[in-house]
């Protein structure tokens, strides 16, 4: 039709994905303009203006990188899955579980000294995802049931449990306007790092290192990738298929509650929106990473930038959905963009092919 | 519980039934052809917000309806560019439709929220029929749209089961390699089926801001397209069966907000509830009996083959072949 055909390079380019998202970023940006402009704003005030409260002081590092928190978690949850062919849609799910799972903490152990309740809170909600991804692990590790089905439904599950609760047993009788929980004990609150930062960042941090380097440094990762890419040579050479599964999926689900977990520290208290939407941004953000902890890390803060960026130009008029527009025009944008790190644009030789077959 | 409340409810189950199959009926589309699509609950907002913009700019909601399925037709090419065109992943490039469609639409519609609704649908006039007890309130009073998705269900049977595009369709959900060695356009079947899907899932979202609660916010599709995902699975990629399927969910959603006009007054006996159901635990039922016949369906399909269409989720690229 176009005379026009993709064909596979030898090797992709290198740092390609670098390359990729940042045309995917300057796309999204340049679309995001035409929007703003539209809409009747100065797009390029508008951008300094987001650019300045995400990076400008260290107050604003401070609150972008407590953004990247839950995206960083989230994107990789779905990236651990992911290097092993695996899909975690229901991060989202698993950050309200986690929350939940801290908040029963909290309120079972009110009394408890700060250190010991945060420790507490945390661990409880690295089971609580877990315990939500364990459903779909075992369906898929023992029936073959596609995770990608069941975790998305647990995500609709968890986000009703949540309102169930804040509507009924856990909600504060005293709050006015929308539902919500009572405030947790004031000890449970983490430590602040810097400005508005607190130490759910180094855990993060601590996080995403700790799997890059058991990733690709261990025999554990090493198995993961060799299971990931042929199931058959996994079995070969004595790789337990069905136990990889299940942990893998487990602690998805595990890595995915933890951000519920510091969010609840973070902010004090669950409300129905507690995910806001992380869980499937961390999809794109494991996806624009490649599924890799360094990627998901590098995004994590430039969509938590981004995130920032809109909470500040709110008073400008500009409504907080333009960071899911540009969060998914970076994505729509480097997967486009990503084609040419492993394919060229070739001119067809159809006429030649049928000459010669 | 009066005659008048069943009614109420068999009215809304047939509301909750049309919107479910409206969207439904299109991934059935779209995941014959082999194209997973995420997307939905982004083209139901989408379909969802333009609907109610262009009715209240024409006043005709047969225009909102169609502008609707137009627009979100256009609007899940993008889908079709990423996954079809260019090969990307289905499950990120579905997802990336859902974040966008719910991000564009809660930007587009941000001066609709307040607005009143333009136009609205009148009932087809059956005559007699109307005044049947039982189904003259409810299926001979249902909206015209419903009449719409029921025929859109049996054309796509027909045209599915019956037909040589129906053939060459499933055959590209099976297999694009054969079906492209056969002759079949692959990336234009599929980029077919996905607008066909989207045209449908937006006719589900301006059902949904039309008729089904009319007005428009941003959390207006709730859930709701992923619903319709799993109706796809529930009911078999067949569309009679995803129409039960969207009847029996669409009668969970219907039943929920109404369980406490069925709970017992005092005194009262016979038909009515005891105890106190709480509707937020209702409204999760559909999605876990997805997770339940996912179950079943896996336990039965290691005897004998999938039911789901084999191609579902890969990107088919002619070199690869």
């Amino acid at each position: 039709m176009f005379n026009l055909r993709l064909t596979r390079r030898e090797a992709p380019i290198r740092g390609g994905q670098v390359l990729a998202f940042t045309v995917g970023l300057i796309g999204a940006l340049a679309l995001g303009a035409i929007l703003l402009m539209v809409d009747g704003h100065n797009p390029i005030d508008i951008y300094k203006k987001m650019a300045d409260s995400a990076f400008g002081s260290p107050q604003a590092w401070s609150t972008t990188l407590t953004q990247a928190v839950p995206l960083g978690l989230a994107g990789l949850a779905v990236a651990v899955a992911g290097s092993m062919g695996l899909w975690n849609i229901g991060a989202e799910g698993q950050i309200i579980a986690g929350a939940i799972a801290g908040t029963w903490v909290a309120r079972l152990g009110p009394d408890l000294p700060g250190p010991a309740l945060i420790t507490l809170m945390l661990l409880a909600s690295v089971v609580g995802g877990g315990f939500l991804a364990l459903g779909p692990a075992l369906a898929r590790a023992h029936l073959g049931v596609n995770e990608i089905i069941t975790t998305l439904m647990l995500n609709e599950i968890a986000i009703r449990i949540v309102r169930y609760l804040v509507n009924g047993p856990w909600k504060d009788p005293t709050a006015v306007g929308f539902p919500v929980a009572p405030e947790l004990p004031e000890q449970s609150a983490l430590p602040i790092l810097f400005e508005r930062a607190n130490i759910g960042v180094l855990i993060a941090a601590f996080v995403l290192l700790a799997f890059g380097f058991f990733a690709s440094r261990s025999k554990w990762g090493y198995e993961l990738r060799v299971a990931g890419s042929s199931a058959q040579a996994a079995e070969y050479v004595g790789i337990s298929l069905r136990t990889k599964i299940l942990t893998v999926l487990v602690l998805s689900g595990a890595i995915a509650g933890l951000a519920g977990g510091i969010r609840l520290g973070t902010s004090s208290r669950i409300v129905e929106g507690i995910a806001e939407g992380w869980g499937f941004a961390g999809i794109i953000v494991a996806a624009l990473a490649l599924m890799r902890p360094s990627g998901v890390a590098a995004v994590a803060v430039a969509f938590g930038a981004l995130r920032v960026g809109t909470v500040a130009i709110k008073g400008e008029g500009v409504p907080a959905s333009i960071a899911d527009i540009l969060q998914a025009l970076v994505l729509i944008g480097a997967l486009t963009a990503g084609v040419f790190t492993t394919y060229r644009l070739t001119r067809s030789t159809t006429s030649k092919e049928v000459a010669t077959t | 519980m009066t005659e008048e409340t069943i009614v109420g409810l068999l009215v809304s189950i047939l509301e909750f039934g049309t919107l479910l199959y409206l969207a439904a009926l299109g991934e059935t589309i779209a995941e014959k052809s082999g194209v997973l699509n995420l997307g939905v609950e982004g083209m139901m907002a989408i379909g969802g917000m333009s609907a109610y913009w262009m009715a209240i700019e024409s006043g005709s909601p047969w225009t909102a309806l169609f502008f609707a399925a137009a627009a979100t037709a256009l609007f899940s090419l993008v889908h079709g560019f990423l996954s079809v065109v260019i090969g990307a992943d289905q499950v990120v490039s579905g997802l990336a439709l859902t974040i966008l469609g719910l991000g564009l639409a809660a930007f587009l519609g941000q001066d609709l929220v307040l607005q009143p609704p333009g136009a609205e649908f009148s009932p087809l006039t059956f005559g007699p029929l109307t005044d049947i007890s039982w189904i003259g309130p409810t299926i001979f009073a249902m909206s015209p749209v419903s009449w719409l998705a029921i025929f859109l269900g049996v054309a796509t049977w027909f045209v599915l089961s019956r037909t040589r595009v129906g053939l060459s369709l499933r055959a590209v959900g099976e297999s694009a390699a054969t079906a492209d060695a056969a002759g079949t356009r692959v990336v234009a079947t599929r980029l077919t089926s996905i607008a066909i899907g989207g045209a449908l899932a937006g006719m589900g979202g301006g059902f949904l801001t039309l008729v089904l609660a009319p007005g428009w916010n941003e959390g207006a599709v709730g859930g709701l397209g992923w619903i319709a995902v799993a109706l796809v699975i529930f009911g078999a990629w067949k569309p009679g069966r995803v129409l039960l399927g969207a009847l029996l969910f669409g009668g969970l959603l219907a039943l929920g907000p109404r369980l406490q006009t069925f709970r017992c007054q005092e005194g009262q006996e016979g038909a009515c509830l005891s105890f106190d159901v709480n509707p937020i635990l209702v409204s999760m039922l559909p999605y876990l009996l997805t997770i339940v016949v996912l179950i079943l369906l896996s336990i039965r399909s290691r005897n004998r083959p999938s039911l789901a269409p084999a191609a579902i989720g890969q990107a088919y690229r002619r070199e690869e072949r």
